[in-house]
């Protein structure tokens, strides 16, 4: 069977994909005052890689996005590990998180709070749990 | 790579609905992390990410400003030394470059720099008829420009 032509969808797809990118990012720093988070955040990026998924297939993924989605899984989990256990060293509890106030030139005055790394690390995890489910459904036949 | 620069002023006016700033900082924030989706997605494209070109740009404007110095100091010398002995000539230079622009910048960048002049460029684009000053080495002076702004130029252009 010839297949069909999917430029239409390829075309778009490309160019929605960073808006939905972008999209993911907003709610992943969104998180702390505002609805959205990490996992959120993550699971829409995941989603963006999946609609880039059903308009290409999963070689053409995989060369575009190298990445090992396990390995990434390994090091969101670390990047949150490493997180908690930082607060040992200042000899407070496990997950005892801290903030202050910085003048960044940019921002202005902003409060960096290391809970933003603790979601990088939830944000790694679920992009490549779900990326790794999906992958590994898609390539059995 | 206009395709690109438009994608990322468009990321960049996104951020700043999805924030509801509409601030410049809240604009190079965002063009910012829309450089970095560029990035990542940049296999996607079928030519460079543009900011490479954006820094072939740069690094020729670098070296453009230390051969007009050195061209002028260069010159002071020549003028203030009590003799002169002066070799001047013109000699030919097949160059690679090939579009309009490119020839043109190349021209400009020669004449500007140490002791040379473009004087003639012929009818395919591909000869300049150069004048230099002191035409005793003009083949490292040929091998200068081709290692020095015909490369930076390509590095631009291609």
């Amino acid at each position: 069977m010839k297949k069909p032509n999917d430029v239409i969808l390829q075309t778009v797809t490309t160019v929605i994909s960073f808006i939905i990118i972008l999209f993911s990012i907003n709610l992943f720093f969104a998180g702390h005052y505002t609805p959205g988070g990490g996992f959120i955040g993550g699971l829409m990026t995941a989603a963006a890689l999946v609609l880039l998924l059903l308009a290409y297939d999963v070689k053409t993924l995989n060369k575009v996005l190298p990445f090992n989605y396990q390995v990434m899984t390994a090091a969101g989990l670390l990047i949150a590990v490493l997180t908690s256990a930082g607060a040992l060293l200042f000899n407070e509890p496990f997950l005892t998180h801290a903030y202050d106030y910085f003048d960044l030139p940019l921002l202005g005055k902003t409060s960096l709070h290391t809970a933003v790394l603790f979601d990088t690390g939830v944000y790694l995890v679920v992009i490549g749990i779900t990326m790794t489910i999906i992958q590994t459904i898609g390539e059995s036949e | 790579m206009a395709f690109q620069v438009l994608l990322n002023f468009f990321l960049a006016f996104l951020w700043m609905f999805l924030t509801s700033s509409f601030t410049l900082s809240s604009f190079i924030i965002g063009y910012f992390l829309g450089i970095l989706v560029i990035l990542a997605m940049r296999r996607f494209f079928k030519d460079r990410v543009y900011l490479i070109r954006v820094w072939a740009v740069i690094k020729l404007t670098i070296l453009f400003v230390i051969e007009l110095i050195k061209a002028n100091i260069e010159v002071l010398v020549i003028v203030l030394r009590p003799k002169l002995d002066l070799k001047p000539g013109i000699f030919k230079y097949d160059t690679k470059l090939e579009r309009e622009w490119e020839v043109t910048l190349l021209s400009l960048l020669i004449t500007l720099t140490p002791g040379t002049l473009v004087v003639d460029v012929s009818d395919d684009n591909s000869t300049l008829y150069i004048h230099a000053l002191n035409a005793t080495d003009i083949k490292g002076t040929v091998e200068s420009i081709k290692k020095g702004f015909e490369k930076a130029i390509m590095e631009v252009s291609r």
